[in-house]
């Protein structure tokens, strides 16, 4: 019988690693005193704040795997693992740069030309430019592949219209990295004619408008495209290589540790407010919730390790966002344990706001980036069952 | 892992293959004593694989003893090898001498207060593998810290039971009983280190059940067809074995975690609460996913899964065996749980996330 044992490696870490995590924890704790931001449940999707993202991006805290001469560090994955944990476990305003420093600055890395990576990844590593994802629409969601945005060839670039949908933070980005089709669909090659472009949203015919979501934050984003005419030099990689981009793409979003620490600033406040008077009942929901962070932790590092190794660890992957994504939601249900949620936000006491916020953005949680039955389908193609 | 770690586990890989089938698994659920089985592990060297190489022994590494540990759960062996690794390996730490054959653990998490003749009183529920062994080494109580006896089986009063997977645990009674060596107290050695790297024990063995339980679920719907296609083929059941293999992984991942933790420690069994934490981890995970792993894998296997004859059963008769000895995930998150709250409310920790991350 064949052996389906995942492996979960130890990254390798140095002292270099743990002076880092120091340099964050002590920017944070200054930050948080002097009231630099306020701790925000879900915050690397809800807390948009480009002035704080300014901040980190002076202390050489995003991008810091890219090459020197992009305005990176060339430092390690476990380096930016560290640095993006201690934010998530902060509940630091992160959004604004997030997927820019996590997916599209390796994507522009990867597929971009020299004058657009000389031009854009110093600003995203300096916290000043924000990149959105434009994959969704109103007629495609988990299946992809069925996008109906258009690029049409003109001279020295591409028409583009269409209309993306759930766009995270477009309101303050200055770019969308779009999934478009450049080639007619193919029923027997579904995959096929898909191309990803860099739009800058200032160009002519780009219209952001904000979806209120069910917490109130109005955090994702509509953009409609009408002919908006994209030079050459904005696409990414060759034409008709965007779907095998996404799905690259897609392995460094899953795995991070925002798939389990989502709501991790509510237990450490919640934990925080009532560990002089923790009854065992709630000693032991609050141990079985330490436990699982710490397991999944370690699969998340291990992912870290297999990309630092090279390999692409696309069903380890789905593994942790399935299981970490779903626990982060079971963490809002298990804090009720420490007493019950009466009020909405702003109409009780900060600790019940940050209870009730993270309850209402848990939905989330299964859904952006793939939704679980998505995820749960490739761990089955991966084990064999498809 | 290094190369002689591999050598040493493809041997161990090679003969569990070639000497422990289901049927002999039932067999010996069933009393019979698996003799040629015995015989080779024993021959095979690997209960000496935590002894040092100066007493005869493997020298080998904790990650090596534990993916050995592992290694067995993944076969149901029904020799009791991880107890024999473990009471060798606390004869070496305490200076003893081995015994020759199999060695039982006569241990279940009290240690037994050792008088001022000499003499030990007390008594061990779950002791194991005590029906084959030549020695006994129990862990005692000597001025007030951990030490190290060894008994002849004849010293004591026995009475063997089964647990729910049919093996062997025995209830001890010492009643002045005169130990056949005694160490000095080790100061290296504490009560809750010793029974936190004994949970860890059973957490490598549910992990190792676990992956067995998953491959086993995998092989049955790919082969089974209903409907006119394979089981596999129903999104239901993918689902349900996606989640198992998730729990299972997790399980592993934990499990080496702390096994990672141990090794870097260099004291294995030092009362610590980085090393508390991480083994107190692994057995509550591994302990909380053999109930769901164990039920979904059943579901997907059917009747077949219930019959005797398919090994299903022994692997999870084994995991609700294994989740209840040394701690279950009840005992281990309220452990958890009170030393966050301890931690935060006396200040020597400053915030919860220490407990997640260094
Ligand atoms: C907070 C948030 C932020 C987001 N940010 C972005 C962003 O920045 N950019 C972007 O492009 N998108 C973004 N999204 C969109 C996200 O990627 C989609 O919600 C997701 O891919 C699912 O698509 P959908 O919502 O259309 O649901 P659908 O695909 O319509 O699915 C609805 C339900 O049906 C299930 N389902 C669908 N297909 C199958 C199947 N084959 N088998 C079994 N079940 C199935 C799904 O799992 C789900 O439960 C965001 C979403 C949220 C909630």
């Amino acid at each position: 019988m064949a052996s389906i044992g995942f492996d979960f490696p130890a990254p390798q870490a140095d002292a270099s690693v743990d002076e880092l995590r120091r340099e964050v924890r002590s920017f944070l704790d200054e930050e948080a005193r002097q009231g630099g931001f306020v701790p925000l449940a879900d915050c690397w999707c809800a807390g948009i704040d480009p002035g704080f993202s300014r901040k980190l991006g002076a202390r050489g805290w995003i991008g810091v795997t890219w090459p020197r001469r992009y305005g990176g560090r060339e430092l390690s994955a476990l380096h930016r693992y560290v640095i993006t944990e201690e934010l998530l476990a902060a509940g630091a305003p992160v959004h604004a740069h997030w997927i820019a420093d996590r997916q599209s600055g390796p994507l522009i890395l990867a597929t971009a030309s020299e004058a657009v990576k000389n031009t854009v990844l110093p600003e995203i590593a300096a916290g000043r430019c924000f990149v959105a994802l434009g994959f969704s629409e109103p007629g495609a969601g988990s299946d992809l592949a069925s996008v109906r945005t258009r690029a049409q060839r003109v001279a020295g670039g591409w028409t583009l219209s269409g209309t993306k949908l759930w766009s995270s933070g477009a309101q303050s980005c200055q770019y969308m990295t779009v999934l478009a089709r450049t080639s007619e669909r193919d029923p027997q090659q579904r995959h096929a004619g898909l191309t990803q472009f860099l739009v800058p949203l200032d160009s002519v015919g780009v219209s952001v408008s904000g979806i209120r979501d069910m917490s109130g934050v109005e955090h994702f984003n509509e953009t409609h495209f009408e002919d908006v005419f994209v030079p050459d030099e904005l696409v990414l990689g060759a034409v008709g290589d965007g779907w095998q981009q996404i799905t690259n793409e897609l392995a460094l979003e899953r795995s991070g540790p925002e798939r389990f620490l989502s709501s991790f600033i509510v237990l450490e406040k919640v934990l925080q407010a009532h560990a002089g008077s923790m009854s065992p009942q709630q000693a032991r929901v609050a141990g079985g919730i330490i436990a699982r962070l710490r397991g999944l932790r370690a699969m998340s590092l291990g992912v870290a390790a297999l990309l630092g190794q090279g390999r692409s660890p696309d069903v380890e992957a789905a593994l942790v966002k399935d299981l970490g994504t779903r626990f982060e939601q079971d963490i809002c249900e298990r804090l009720r344990e420490f007493g019950p949620l009466r009020m909405q936000q702003g109409d009780g006491d900060a600790l019940q706001d940050l209870q009730v916020d993270s309850m209402l953005r848990a939905p989330s949680f299964t859904l952006r980036g793939g939704t679980n039955e998505i995820l749960k389908g490739i761990i089955a193609r991966g084990m064999g069952l498809r | 892992m290094d190369e002689t770690d591999r050598i040493v586990l493809d041997t161990a890989e090679r003969l569990f293959s070639e000497c422990c089938d289901a049927e002999l698994v039932n067999r010996a659920g069933d009393g019979e004593v698996p003799g040629a089985l015995m015989k080779a592990v024993l021959e095979s060297g690997l209960p000496l694989a935590w002894v040092a190489e100066e007493a005869g022994g493997v020298g080998g590494s904790l990650a090596l003893g534990f993916n050995l540990i592992r290694q067995t759960g993944g076969f149901a062996l029904p020799v009791p090898l991880a107890e024999t690794l473990v009471a060798n390996l606390l004869l070496g730490q305490a200076g003893l001498a081995l015994g020759e054959g199999w060695t039982g653990l006569a241990y279940d998490g009290g240690s037994l207060p050792v008088a001022a003749d000499g003499r030990v009183s007390g008594v061990v529920e779950g002791a194991c593998g005590v029906v084959e062994a030549e020695l006994l080494v129990v862990p005692v109580l000597r001025d007030g810290a951990v030490a190290i006896a060894g008994f002849e089986p004849e010293a004591v009063t026995a009475r063997h039971y089964r647990n729910p997977a049919g093996e062997a645990r025995t209830k001890l009674v010492f009643d002045e009983a005169v130990p056949l060596c005694l160490s000095a107290p080790l100061t290296a050695m504490s009560e809750s280190g010793l029974y936190q790297f004994c949970a860890l024990v059973r957490a490598a063995q549910i992990a190792g059940a676990l992956d067995k339980i998953v491959a086993l679920t995998v092989g049955y719907v790919k082969e089974r067809q209903q409907f006119g296609r394979p089981l596999a083929k129903f999104q239901a059941i993918q689902h349900k074995v996606a989640e198992i293999a998730g729990e299972a992984a997790l399980s592993g991942a934990s499990v080496e975690q702390a096994v990672r933790l141990l090794s870097a420690h260099g004291q294995p069994f030092a009362d610590d609460p980085a090393l508390f934490r991480a083994l107190a981890t692994a057995k509550l995970l591994a302990s909380e996913a053999a109930g769901p792993v164990a039920r979904e894998a059943h579901q997907a296997h059917g009747a077949m899964g219930f019959s005797f004859e398919y090994p299903l059963q022994q692997y999870s008769r084994r995991v609700w065996s294994w989740r209840e000895e040394f701690g279950s995930e009840f005992y281990w998150s309220s452990q958890l749980g009170m030393a966050v709250a301890c931690g935060i409310s006396s200040g020597a920790t400053a915030k919860v996330w220490d407990f997640v991350s260094p």
